[in-house]
Formats: C-alpha cells, structure tokens, sequence
C-alpha cells in the first residue's frame, strides 16, 4: 500500500498560515458531535484503559476533513491496528515508549486497511534531549512534545516552550500540555519565534474540560476565536474584484451581466453624491423615523448580569431593518433610469419594505414570493397588495425563499433593461452583499454616537445579530470589523436543532458553494444540490449566508452560535416580560444566547433586535398556546 | 481535433438538440442519445440537471426537478455515459451549472469528461473572466471545448474577449430570456444577428432559445451556422416517453 504523505504540504501550511488544531480526550457521542462541529483538524481518542478519557463508546460519523485520531500507550501492535481498521482511524498517537521500530511496523503494516499517519510522542520538563527524535525521524509523520508529568498526557500544565528553539530537526510537531485559553498570549508569542518554525498543531485536552472526557463547547469556540484573531491585518470589506476572502464575486448568466456591471460601475459613485446622500439621509430621518434608539435594556441585563444594549430597529417605519436598504435601492434604481422594481420575500418583511417605497417613488413593483409563504404569511401579502405591488406566487422547486429568488433573477433575465432588482439581503452577486451592507451600516455608525453618549464609548465589548442572509448583521458589524477589541457574535437558527436535518444553521451545515450568484457557505448535498433549510422563523429560513459572513466565519472574526425554535421561542417571550417588547422571532434566536454564553457584569453587549413581532403572532400564539 | 471544431467545418446549417439527463426516466439518457444522432442531430447537450437552474424557464426547471428525483447525480450520469463512444460519434456537450461541478471538483469533473469522451461544456453562471482567470488551462488540458454565451445585451467589446477566450463555438442566446420562454424571430432579432455577423468573430455562432420547429430553425440559421433546440424537445419526450424522436428531428429539418 503506498501512503499519502501529505507532510511537506501540510508543514508549509502552517508555517504560513495558523496551526492545526487537535481536539484530544474524545468520551461522550453528543460532546463529539459538538466538538467536530467546531471543525478542528484532529480529534483524539484515547485507548488507554487507564485514562479518565479511556474511549469505549460509539463513534459518531464525523465530517469530512477531522482527522480521527488514536492515542495508545505502549499497546500491542496488533491490537492498535485492529483498533485503526474498526474505528477508521486517520491518525494514531504513540503516548508510551514506543520504538523506532513500532513505529516503523506501523508506518509499513499491510494490514492496515487505509495508511495512517504516525504520531510519537516526546515528553518535556525542564530539558530535553533532542537527540532521541534521531531514530524516529524516518518512522512517523509528525512529533509531539507533551509536559512530562505523572500521567502519560492530561496532565494540565505546560513545559517551558523556549526549549523548542534549539529543536534540531524540519519534522512538523505538535505542540501539546496544559495549554488552555490563558496561554493565548503565549502561543501568539510563540508563534513569532524561531521555535514556532516547524511547530504544526496545537494539541489541547483538559484545560477546556467541564469533567474528564467533557469538553466545554463555549471556551473552545473562544479558545479558536481568539487564537484566528487577526483583525488587525485581515481585510473584511469586499476586495475590487468583489470578494471577501475566497467569498463572494459573480456567479451570474451571461443575460444579467449588463445590469449587474451597470450597478457595479456606478453604485459607489452615486452613494458619494451629496445630493445622493441628502435625499437618503433625510429619507432615514423622516420617513423610516432615524435614528432608532439604542435602548439599555435594564431588567434583562440583571437577570444575565451583563449589559445589554437593544439597538431598536423595530421601531423603524415596517417594523424592521429591512427599510433602510430599500430607500437607499430606490433611490439607486432612479438614478440608474430604471422604471420597474422587482423583489423576492420569504416572510413578506422585505417585500413589504420594497412595495412601500415603490408606493413612495411611484414605480411598478412586483414581488417574488413562495407559494407556501404566501399561505402561511397572508397578512405580509394583504399589505404588499395594498401598498399596491403585484404578488407573484414562485412555484418552482420547494416554493420558499430561495425559490422566489430564483424566479426573481428569472423576471430580470427577461427584462433586461428598464428593471431594478432589489435584493433584500447581503447576498447575491457582487456588488450586491457590499451595497446592501452600505445602506444598513447606518445601525453601527448610530450605535458608536449612541454608546458614546449612554457609556462614554464607541465601541462595545460585543455586537450580536441573527443571521439569515445576513443584512442586519452585516449592517450592525460593519463598523466594528476592523475594531480588535469588538467581539463579534452571529447567531444561526438551528431550527430543530443543529443534526436534526431541520436547521438552517449554514456556517456549521454549509460548504463552499454558489447559491444566487456568489461564492458562499450554503447547505448542499454532496452533489452540489442545495438543499432546503429549516427554522421557525421565516427570516432565517435560508440555505445560504452572505459572503461576507462566510469570510467573517471562515477567519474567526465572528463567533457563530447556533438556536433552536425552542430556544428562540422562549426568549421571544421573556423580552415581553422583562421589557415590554415583543420581538421579530428572529431576533428572538439573538436573544437566546444569553441562556448559552456568560458575559461578564461590565461587558457592554449591543444586540440588534432587528424587527419587532407583530407578524409572528400567529407563530407565537400557536407555539404557547396564547 | 476535437469533434466540435470537426462538425463546425462540415458545409451545412447544424441542428443541436439539448435534453435533461435523466429524464423522464432516470435510464433513457443513453437511449436519447443514440435516437437523437440515428435521426441525423449534429451535436448534444446533455443538460446535468440542478435544483436551482436560474436560467431556465419552466420546462426545464420542472424537466430537472425530476431528472434529480429520479436519483441523477453527476457520479450517475458519468456512469451512464461510460460506453458512450462505443455507440455514438457526433459532438456532445454537458450543460450544467457549476456548483455541481464544483463539489465534484473541477479537475476531476474535466477529467471524468475527457476519459468518457465529452467534447465541451456550456456553464451558463460560469463567467467568462472567471473561467480565463481561474478555471481555461484546467479545461484545455483535457481538450474541453467551453462555450460562452452572448445575448442581444452583450456589448461588442465583451463580444470581442468571449470570442477571444473562446475556441469552438459561441452561444448566441436570441433574446433576453430564460429559456423557453419566447418563441419566433422579430426584427429586433435580425439586427442583432446582423450586428453579430458584421463582427467577423473567430467562432461560429450557433443559435439558441426560442428554436422550437422548421421556421424558427431556418430563421435562425439563415445568419447563424446552426441552432440548438432545448424546451420544444423536452416538451416533446415529455409527451411521448422519450420515444418518437424520429418524428420530432424529421419536423424540424423537413
């Protein structure tokens, strides 16, 4: 069997870009099922019956790309590889006294049914004698410097890492013991120095333990924020070819090339007229009724001992984000001559927000909307109708969202010329996600004057929105991306729950594709089918998400949190009583991190409530049986 | 040569037929085939069917839907087309949109391509600058043919850097439409075609969306050097189980 030796790839990786990261002390089915979705490069199992983390379970189905990873110690050869051959191990790490030459018996074995890479492991205290690795060069793939302690592994403390600067040798290691989200700092540090050259992975364990064997979701997705935190060099506005990272650019037909490089050519250009933006800015104030107040939300923020900052875009005119972006497109749309707006809808917020400033400006407006939305949201259809916009049922492929923006793209294939399609969310081909992020990016340049004046700053310690396609997002972080010490968090609807296959939580579920003219994260069979996402709320009921937020994801700038219908629901609800205020439900998915993560007393956390509730009260009432 | 650049010397008007892989029976695609080039067809597309065609009018979105119920994926239909060449020599094409392409990855897509005996490939959401930056030397070291399409809308200057790019035919859409959506030529047809014919491209045209019987294929070729028939033909094995197709290809070329 010839082995893939993928080594010299994966060492100049790293040593350009960020580190592995191996997940070890794999136990529980339901942990690892959390712990892969934080998509580490390794997870490790350990079959050593000794361990606290002893793995005797099932081994759940991994995705692809997580390197299944058994650790042993000095263990009978046969029955390591009788172990690799039943769980489909990709790696194994040798935590004993190994020899060179089991480890070369392993390395050549033929009754290895698929070749694994070698791991030996070298423990460290206060030296180490570089001279041991000599044998083992040509045996095993990767090294591993572990504490020397009591235990073979888990010990919890690191070893003093300036040693590895005398390390002799261009094998790629692993760097291991005791390193937990304390030792960020350090392994920034580290990462400068010569040491840090060949170093190839991070290995952690205990430190991000609630028992042995039970990993602490949160701090991991904190540990690996932090340690990708590299706000201070990424760019994360779309580049000139438009595109955020490797997200975004223009997937489209020949057929809506014109109309697309028409808007690309000129929508930076007409943003930057004074005149533009007087008629935009007094538009906001009047009519939409900016800016919407940054309220501190005092009953909430004691029950969660924290701070929290509402940023009301409920109480815009149509009771949501949405509006901001159409005024700014309908002004775009005259500029531009066009005659005729179309527009898609899942739930009927932003159709309502186009067919209102349509009725506002005096254009036609048609409306591309799901057969089934149009059943189960009547009220957002009555008022398209009176705002006088023509509906359009869409009742191709599963007659939601994403077929509704299918057949809106269709409309504009068959009328090329006097027809401007708004979009409603940071999605679609370039330049769209960028224009429509301009046009909400009024949320975070009122929150830094707002904050300023409620606390004495600008920037807050976190900014949080629900994500679909992401334009309130987009809107409420643009002005904090390149802020360090702004946290970013986006919340997801998990709808039944992350594995449940009624989800719509894509940065988890996603995988590079392109859906409605850009590359992005979105839900698809491993054909490359899209498929239909799940959530209760219409809003987040998606199988994409906007470019940039895939690249916002993709670097660790944001943190991605998952909501379940159940979770939302719930804290929908609370809102009500603790503050008053009946929330959009997908807002409520924002709401509900409180009850997941612990912010600390004196963390200040702006959240956009992104719209209010009135069109889920059919929702609501059903669910609580009101 | 590549059997494209082959069929486009031949001194006649070309008539390409595009049909969905996979449908109406997941298994008539190899059939479809093999009837299509016995009845006197040029050249195929074989559409790679996608759950969110956004070019395509109703008939093939419904035509597509079906195909990807009936169990078509991209691994199926290269199975199915393994022995192709054993039984069929005229041109065929795979029309399909790219993210199937991509996941299956484009190296192995072309790859596959090539072994099978696929002569090109038309991507209506693959860009032209896209495909020129990131994906042209992949496809001719497989000796893929990619064909562009270019619409009444298309300006002369991108007209230019397709044809530039291009190295078989170009896809010269009749109107701005999805597809199946028009029928027949106007005028404003002719001054297009005129238009494009003044142009003195490197690569043929052929004629797409809105050919659907005798008339429209003769209007169209009368600039174009051949036409490609998509909806009308769906509709056509639509209604007579993949079968008939003699009579289908004769009312056409009648």
């Amino acid at each position: 069997m010839e082995k893939t030796k993928t080594m010299q790839q994966n060492l100049s990786n790293s040593a350009k870009t960020d580190m592995q990261l191996k997940i070890c002390g794999m136990k529980y089915q339901d942990n690892i099922k959390q712990v892969a979705a934080l998509k580490p490069d390794y997870l490790g199992f350990i079959f050593y019956e000794k361990s606290p983390r002893h793995f005797d379970g099932v081994m759940p189905q991994l995705p692809e790309g997580i390197k299944k990873t058994g650790v042993f110690v000095n263990e009978n050869l046969n029955t390591v590889i009788e172990t690799v051959n039943k769980f489909k191990l990709q790696a194994v790490q040798l935590h004993g006294e190994e020899s060179a030459f089991y480890c070369n018996m392993l390395n050549t074995s033929k009754q290895l049914n698929e070749p694994v890479e070698v791991i030996k492991v070298f423990s460290v205290k206060d030296g180490f004698n570089f001279e041991v690795l000599k044998q083992y060069e040509n045996v095993c793939d990767y090294f591993l410097f572990d504490t020397k302690g009591k235990l073979p592994g888990g010990n919890g403390y690191t070893f003093d890492w300036s040693l590895l600067n005398n390390y002799p040798s261009t094998k790629p290691y692993f760097l291991s013991g005791g390193i937990g989200l304390d030792q960020v700092d350090d392994i920034k540090k580290f990462k400068e120095s010569k040491a840090a050259k060949y170093c190839y992975a991070l290995d952690v364990n205990s430190k991000f333990e609630i028992a042995p064997g039970l990993k602490n979701i949160a701090i991991l997705k904190e540990f690996q924020n932090k340690l990708s935190d590299k706000t201070m060099q990424e760019n994360y506005n779309v580049d000139d070819k438009g595109y955020y990272g490797n997200f975004g650019g223009a997937y489209i037909p020949e057929m809506l090339y014109p109309n697309v490089e028409e808007l690309r050519q000129n929508y930076l250009k007409v943003m930057a007229e004074p005149e533009f933006k007087k008629e935009f800015d007094k538009l906001l104030k009047d009519y939409v009724g900016r800016p919407s107040p940054l309220y501190f939300a005092k009953r909430l923020s004691e029950k969660y001992n924290t701070k929290i900052y509402l940023k009301r875009e409920d109480l815009n005119h149509t009771g949501a984000h949405k509006i901001n972006n159409t005024i700014g497109q309908i002004l775009m749309a005259q500029r531009l001559g066009k005659k005729r707006i179309i527009a898609e809808t899942g739930a009927g917020q932003h159709g309502v927000a186009t067919a209102t400033v349509c009725a506002l400006m005096g254009l036609e407006c048609i409306v591309y909307m799901g057969e089934i939305d149009i059943a189960r949201q009547a009220p957002n259809v009555a008022r398209m109708k009176m705002l006088g916009a023509t509906v359009i049922p869409a009742k191709s492929g599963s007659r939601t969202l994403k077929d509704a923006t299918n057949e809106a793209i269709r409309d504009w294939i068959n009328n090329p010329v006097d027809t401007h399609y708004i979009i409603g969310s940071a999605i679609g081909p370039h330049p769209y996600p960028d224009m429509v992020t301009r046009f909400q990016s009024v949320i975070s340049e009122e929150i830094k004057w707002q904050l300023k004046e409620h606390e004495g700053r600008e920037n807050p310690d976190y900014v949080v929105a629900c994500i679909g396609g992401g334009s309130n997002a987009a809107g409420t972080y643009y002005h904090f991306l390149h802020e360090p010490n702004v946290n970013i968090i986006a919340v997801e609807a998990a709808g039944l729950g992350v594995n449940s296959g009624e989800s719509a939580a894509t940065s988890v579920l996603g995988k590079e594709g392109i859906i409605h003219g850009c590359k992005t994260l979105l839900m698809q069979t491993n054909d490359g089918q899209i498929t239909e996402p799940y959530s209760i709320s219409a809003g987040l009921d998606y199988p994409g998400v906007g470019p940039m937020h895939a690249h916002l994801a993709k670097t660790g700038r944001a943190e991605f949190m998952s909501i379940t219908d159940d979770e939302a629901m719930k804290s929908g609800l609370e809102l009500c009583e603790l503050e008053g205020i009946i929330p959009a439900i997908e807002s409520s998915h924002a709401l509900a991190i409180f009850k997941q993560k612990q912010f600390k007393p004196n963390d200040v956390v702006v959240m956009s409530l992104s719209g209010r509730g009135d069109k889920d009260l059919n929702n609501y009432i059903e669910y609580f049986k009101i | 040569m590549n059997r494209i650049n082959q069929k486009l010397q031949e001194n006649k008007k070309l008539l390409s037929i595009y049909f969905t892989a996979g449908y109406p029976s997941l298994n008539d695609t190899v059939s479809i085939i093999q009837d299509l080039e016995k009845n006197g067809v040029d050249m195929i597309e074989i559409g790679l069917p996608f759950s969110d065609p956004l070019a395509d009018g109703p008939t093939i979105q419904d035509s597509s839907t079906q195909a990807l119920k009936n169990g078509m994926t991209t691994e199926v239909l290269f199975n199915q087309l393994k022995d192709i060449r054993k039984t069929v020599n005229i041109p065929l094409i795979i029309m399909g949109y790219f993210n199937p392409m991509l996941q299956y990855g484009v190296e192995a897509f072309c790859k596959k391509c090539k072994e099978i005996g696929i002569d090109g490939l038309i991507i209506p959401d693959l860009p032209v600058d896209v495909y020129h930056e990131e994906y042209q030397a992949t496809f001719e070291k497989y000796g893929l043919i990619n064909v562009f399409l270019i619409t009444p809308q298309t300006s002369d200057e991108r007209i230019r850097f397709i044809d530039s790019v291009s190295n078989g035919f170009i896809y010269m859409v009749s109107s701005a439409s999805t597809t199946g959506a028009k029928s027949g030529f106007g005028n404003e047809q002719a001054a297009y075609f005129e238009r494009i014919n003044s142009l003195n491209l490197k690569n043929p045209q052929i004629v797409g969306f809105g050919i659907s019987n005798n008339s429209t294929f003769k209007a169209a070729t009368k600039y174009a050097k051949g036409a490609i028939i998509g909806s009308a033909f769906v509709k056509h094995i639509t209604a007579n189980n993949a079968q008939n197709i003699d009579a289908f290809v004769n009312s056409i070329l009648k």
